[in-house]
């Protein structure tokens, strides 16, 4: 089986007493390993709710969350942030990293959680650093580096765990066009060279050009699940 | 790696950290301070009460301290005497005759204790011949002369020259008197002592009690405080039949005036840091609320609540004791200084502080038994102010901090 994402019948629904809003409506969605997927939709659809529940930070009030055919709803609450650490990827819109940590102890500190001994992580953390070509900032504080060098660090941070996938809330919505089509492009060659799962919620035309599945929400229910036809981008690396 | 973030967080608002860090240091140094004054006052009060009052041990005869009953003499006084002298922790050993009496002017008569003295003993014994501060100590060419206290001789109307009368029972249960020429009047840092006592020649009282070569008292200084109990033991198992008291029991309210004060420092410093723990809940709190975000996103990454809990935990630790050092340094600086030079205490009346048995002079002593008490104090202010910004902030949603 390569599901790693499988949302069965998930609703959640806020201000149930007062004026109830279904910002997720009866969701289903799989996600294979491997997929770099775009979640789009117009503000207020549900995507930063759907990824908070797929990412077990918040619990639907129906259906269940599998991941890796584990239901992660039915987890406590400690268990459920011991998960995330061990399991899933994060990149938050802005602001993701710890500023009194310098770039590389800010991609440390998951492994450290993790218990991974300081050889092990230095060596990975090199790797991720040249991986998201950042090898030389690797001792600055997140204070002095652009935002599209933060969203890189933090993408180094979310695959240091050796997560199943990498939820990312509009990861590039604080970006001008060169750093967000450089964050692009380093997630793409994740995804190609290591197959790392993304899922990403986004406004960005950019961004969904680049994406292989789309997923469309609206109004908290899914309207269109669609593969991309193949980008430029793809047509020129084949 | 929570340790670098915690002591690196605290730098965060430099303005802030440092400011409750001053105010630890502050409080310490002012309950130190306080401490350190205490201990020097406890300190002298228990030199004077050794040096210049009781000394370290008193022999008497079982029931004379019942009654003041002259009749009750210390049954082979000098052979006590001389076997007291004969202990090598004995620094000296004096003998005095005590009876109850009542001194008479022309105008009034009040009740006291007439100590009879031999004068030279007496004068390193309890350093009579310091508190004079009118007259001349005793002229052994002369009779009858009698060293009256300061505030005695303001309530009787005594000058020096001034003529009074001493009544008393003798050991045969007459009434006698004798006629005394004050020669001396005296002061000590123990006001209600000075008013009591009165001195006069051992010989002299001797006579008029009827009493030959004896005595009541036996006053015993040690060359080492250390060595009170161990002597006390000694001279008991010598002396079965003698009543042998130290200085603590001789004068409780001295013992227990040093067990009392001991709690009230605590106290002190107990208030103090609790005080001062508004401050470090408030900071910390503040703290808190600013990096909601972050907290937030620490915990959505994985960071589990005995983590958050220590990172907190560490802050608040940091900000206390950051300032401790600098506190502990200030007041030891401090009372090192005074400690030498001496703190005069005379402003606030030389009356009021005599009159609890303090002289005006104060060498404060830092409170090295204390540091440890103090320490866990402080310790413990840190660790309780840590919990309300810690529940703050593990009951924070990593959604909702999130949103922010
Ligand atoms: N804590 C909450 N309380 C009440 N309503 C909420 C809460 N969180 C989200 N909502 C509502 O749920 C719906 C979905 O919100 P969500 O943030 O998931 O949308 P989104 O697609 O991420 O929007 P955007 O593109 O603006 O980020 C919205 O109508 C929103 O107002
Ligand atoms: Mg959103």
């Amino acid at each position: 089986m390569n599901t790693v994402i499988d949302a069965h019948n998930v609703s959640k629904v806020y201000n149930r007493e007062t004026v109830p809003v279904y910002a997720i409506n009866n969701v289903h969605l799989h996600i294979e390993k491997g997929e770099f997927a775009a979640l789009v939709g117009p503000s207020g659809s549900g995507k930063t709710t759907l990824l908070n529940l797929i990412g077990g930070l918040d619990k639907p009030d129906t259906g269940s969350v599998f991941i890796n055919e584990l239901d992660i709803t039915k987890l406590s609450a400690n268990k459920l942030i011991d998960f995330r650490l061990k399991n899933i990827g994060f990149v938050f819109q802005s602001f993701n990293l710890i500023p009194v940590l310098t770039a590389k102890e800010n991609v440390e500190l998951i492994m450290q959680l993790q218990g991974i001994e300081k050889s092990v992580r230095d060596v990975r953390v090199q790797q991720l650093f040249r991986q998201i070509e950042m090898s030389d900032k690797m001792d600055v504080r997140p204070a002095q580096l652009s935002g599209g060098q933060q969203q890189r660090v933090a993408v180094a941070r979310a695959l240091a765990s050796r997560p199943k996938f990498v939820l990312a809330d509009e990861p590039t919505a604080n970006l001008d066009s060169k750093s967000a089509f450089n964050l692009l492009d380093i997630m793409t060659k994740l995804n190609k060279e290591e197959h790392i799962t993304f899922l990403f919620s986004t406004h960005d035309q950019r961004v969904i050009e680049r994406a292989r599945r789309i997923i469309t929400l609206v109004d908290g229910r899914i309207v269109s699940d669609t593969a991309a036809v193949s980008t430029r981008h793809e047509k020129a690396d084949v | 790696m929570i340790f670098i973030m915690a002591w690196r967080n605290i730098w965060r608002n430099k303005m802030r950290s440092i400011i409750i860090m001053s105010s630890i240091a502050i409080g310490l140094f002012a309950g130190i301070s306080v401490l350190a004054l205490y201990k020097g006052m406890m300190k002298s009060r228990i030199r004077n009460v050794i040096d210049s009052e009781v000394g370290h041990l008193q022999i008497h005869n079982i029931d004379f301290k019942k009654d003041y009953d002259p009749q009750f003499i210390l049954a082979n006084g000098a052979e006590v005497l001389k076997s007291v002298r004969d202990i090598p922790e004995v620094k000296l050993a004096a003998s005095r005759s005590i009876t109850m009496g009542m001194l008479a002017t022309p105008t009034g008569s009040a009740g006291v204790q007439i100590n009879g003295i031999s004068p030279d003993l007496e004068y390193q014994l309890s350093q009579l011949e310091k508190k004079i501060i009118q007259g001349k100590p005793f002229d052994p060419k002369k009779k009858n002369e009698i060293m009256v206290g300061r505030k005695l001789a303001q309530k009787m109307k005594l000058k020096l020259r001034s003529k009074l009368v001493l009544t008393f029972t003798d050991t045969s249960g007459n009434m006698v008197s004798g006629a005394f020429r004050v020669n001396a009047i005296y002061q000590s840092d123990n006001a209600p002592l000075d008013e009591k006592n009165i001195y006069v020649g051992i010989g002299e009282l001797n006579t008029l009690l009827g009493i030959q070569n004896a005595f009541h008292e036996i006053v015993i200084l040690l060359k080492r405080d250390a060595d009170v109990k161990k002597v006390q033991q000694q001279l008991q198992q010598k002396f079965p039949a003698c009543q042998i008291e130290s200085w603590k029991e001789i004068s409780p309210e001295t013992d227990l005036l040093v067990k009392t004060v001991d709690q009230y420092s605590y106290i002190i410093m107990f208030i103090i840091m609790f005080s001062l723990a508004f401050g470090i809940v408030n900071t910390m709190l503040m703290a808190i609320l600013e990096r909601t975000r972050e907290i937030g996103m620490m915990v959505a990454l994985g960071t589990n609540h005995v983590r958050i809990f220590l990172m907190i935990f560490l802050e608040t630790i940091f900000l206390t004791l950051g300032g401790m050092p600098v506190g502990l340094f200030i007041a030891w600086l401090a009372t090192a200084y005074f400690n030498k030079h001496g703190l005069d205490l005379s402003g606030m009346g030389r009356e009021m502080m005599s009159s609890f048995g303090f002289g005006t002079m104060i060498y404060p002593e830092f409170p090295t038994d204390k540091v440890i008490g103090v320490l866990l104090i402080v310790a413990g202010t840190a660790f309780v102010s840590c919990l309300l910004p810690a529940i703050k902030a593990l009951k924070l949603r990593p959604v909702e901090a999130l949103r922010r």
